[in-house]
């Protein structure tokens, strides 16, 4: 009741302002925010750690992001959130603060917690009112795990250059840091389930790079990035503490290669990744065991706006781990068609229905005790109000 | 007859387009040494993905909050619905990779802002008055 009355009061704050985000000129400071209320209902099988197929509200995010530009160069920024989403998150969390010195269009750094900006959405994936979309393809942009994969503690190097001949332009991105998947994310929900923890979530030391080329072709543009995560251990527990051991994580890389396609009313856009995890998870004398998995995702969409308040689309995600025994648990599959409906400039509502085919994303244990049925329905609607 | 018809019809059509393609007027604070842009680079400019001109001129663009300068602008150098474009700056907001522009309510407050903030670049109607700022020929 306390958090439905949190969002509540957000939204009521974000219609009475209205849009009028608070410039303080002198000090060059601006206020945003959003706030979002999710209703989710699954025909079969109890999603994102929701009682889905009861219908479950269970689905709050609000967001306050100040920044100042004290200089023509310069620019300071924090954004915080309180993120919920069944058993996920209930807690606050900074998406990102940082100091960010842009010394020309060639050339621009940030520095402290910065948005990772790799894949074609990774560092927008959390801005709900961007989107038509109420979820991102989770092949993808798992939202169990987004706070997570949101931004990294390093820093961040681009910049853009126009190329000879018409060619196009380039934007680069150079970064490096250190990730934290919290203790409660979404990859470890089934592992902590069955009682093994990390206590203080896994720390990987990575760096990447990303190249989107803005074509000749107006509208068009093509990327590919790659993260690459170094060899890391972390802490884990089980039996309430009573044993201690290790997870190892060896070196990997995490490519994404993608291409978005905009022209008036219309958007395309398509990504492929790849993960390939290899490990061990270590609690002697009890458990020691190789962790492998491979990863491989994609997906296709494309939206229309029929009005200026009004839009539709549709795509399709597939993730499948070559790994694993073959089987429902080892791929998902997932049609979406969806539709938003913008009230004003700052209050709009989405809906959405998806056809979902296998159980490898989104499904916990202790929710389903009765076992995954291999396929589920799920229908999503989605308020939120911007400023 | 139909000469006479055909020209009619030429220079009306001329007429029309020329009147829609100079609907607003692009300004700049005197400080910046561009005398001229192109669509494109003004496009990237109001989206947020350059900070300067072609001659390395840095400019921060300053917006409209509606009327009919706005809708013409957006129409002819952005390309994009108002919602849609603000939805971009949104994001680039929200993913700490800009602040939001300033946006005023009228030609006459651009104008003003524009001529006494260094570096400034606003749209205007055309035939709205121009003290103190530098109209930027679009090409």
């Amino acid at each position: 009741m306390k958090r439905f009355l949190a969002i509540a009061a957000a939204m009521l704050m974000g219609a009475v302002v209205q849009g009028h985000s608070q410039s303080l000129d002198e000090l060059n400071v601006q206020i945003h925010g959003y706030a979002t209320q999710g209703f989710l209902y699954t025909t079969n099988n109890n999603i994102f750690t929701t009682k889905s197929s009861d219908g479950s509200p269970s689905w709050d995010e609000g967001v306050l992001n100040i920044s100042a530009q004290p200089a023509q160069k310069l620019r300071v920024a924090v954004q915080g959130r309180y993120f919920v989403l069944g058993n996920f998150g209930n807690k606050i969390t900074v998406d990102y603060a940082m100091a960010d010195f842009k010394a020309n269009d060639h050339f621009g750094v940030r520095f402290g917690k910065v948005k990772t900006p790799s894949g074609l959405f990774n560092e927008t994936q959390d801005i709900d009112p961007s989107y038509i979309w109420a979820l991102l393809p989770q092949s993808i942009y798992p939202i169990s795990s987004r706070n997570s994969l949101l931004s990294h503690f390093g820093g961040v190097a681009y910049g853009s250059f126009v190329l000879a001949h018409k060619l196009g332009k380039i934007e680069y991105r150079g970064f490096a840091g250190q990730r934290t998947l919290s203790s409660d994310d979404g990859y470890f929900v089934n592992q902590t389930e069955a009682g093994i923890l990390l206590p203080n979530g896994t720390h990987q030391n990575m760096f990447g790079g990303a190249i989107h080329w803005k074509t000749p072709l107006p509208g068009l543009m093509i990327g590919l990035s790659n993260i690459k995560n170094l060899k890391g251990s972390d802490t884990v527990t089980a039996g309430n503490g009573a044993i201690s051991g290790t997870q190892s994580i060896n070196t990997f890389n995490l490519p994404n290669y993608f291409a978005q396609y905009e022209k008036g009313k219309y958007m395309f856009a398509a990504e492929w990744t790849r993960i390939p995890v290899g490990g061990s998870l270590a609690l002697p004398p009890v458990i020691t065991q190789p962790i492998h998995l491979d990863l491989r995702s994609w997906y296709v969409m494309g939206s229309y706006k029929l009005t200026d308040k009004f839009s539709t689309g549709l795509y399709h995600g597939e993730s499948f781990d070559r790994k694993a025994t073959l089987g429902a648990a080892r791929y998902s599959k997932d049609w979406a068609v969806a539709a938003r409906y913008d009230f004003s400039q700052f209050i709009y509502a989405k809906a959405e229905q998806h056809f979902i085919d296998g159980t490898s994303i989104g499904y916990d244990t202790n929710l389903n005790t009765g076992g995954l049925k291999p396929t589920t329905k799920m229908t999503v609607l989605k308020m939120g109000v911007n400023f | 007859m139909k000469k006479i018809l055909v020209t009619i019809l030429f220079v009306a059509s001329a007429s029309c387009c020329t009147r829609h393609a100079s609907a607003q007027a692009i300004i700049v604070n005197p400080s910046v040494k561009a005398t001229e842009a192109s669509k494109a680079e003004l496009r990237e400019i109001f989206s947020g993905a350059a900070s300067s001109l072609k001659d390395g001129s840095h400019v921060t663009p300053v917006l409209q909050k509606g009327g009919a300068a706005h809708e013409a602008f957006l129409t002819s150098i952005v390309g994009k619905a108002d919602a849609a474009f603000r939805v971009s700056w949104r994001s680039l907001v929200f993913s700490g990779q800009a602040v939001m522009p300033k946006n005023l309510d009228t030609d006459a407050a651009v104008v003003e802002y524009v001529a006494h903030t260094p570096g400034a670049i606003g749209y205007v109607a055309k035939d709205s008055g121009h003290d103190g700022v530098k109209v930027l020929a679009v090409h």
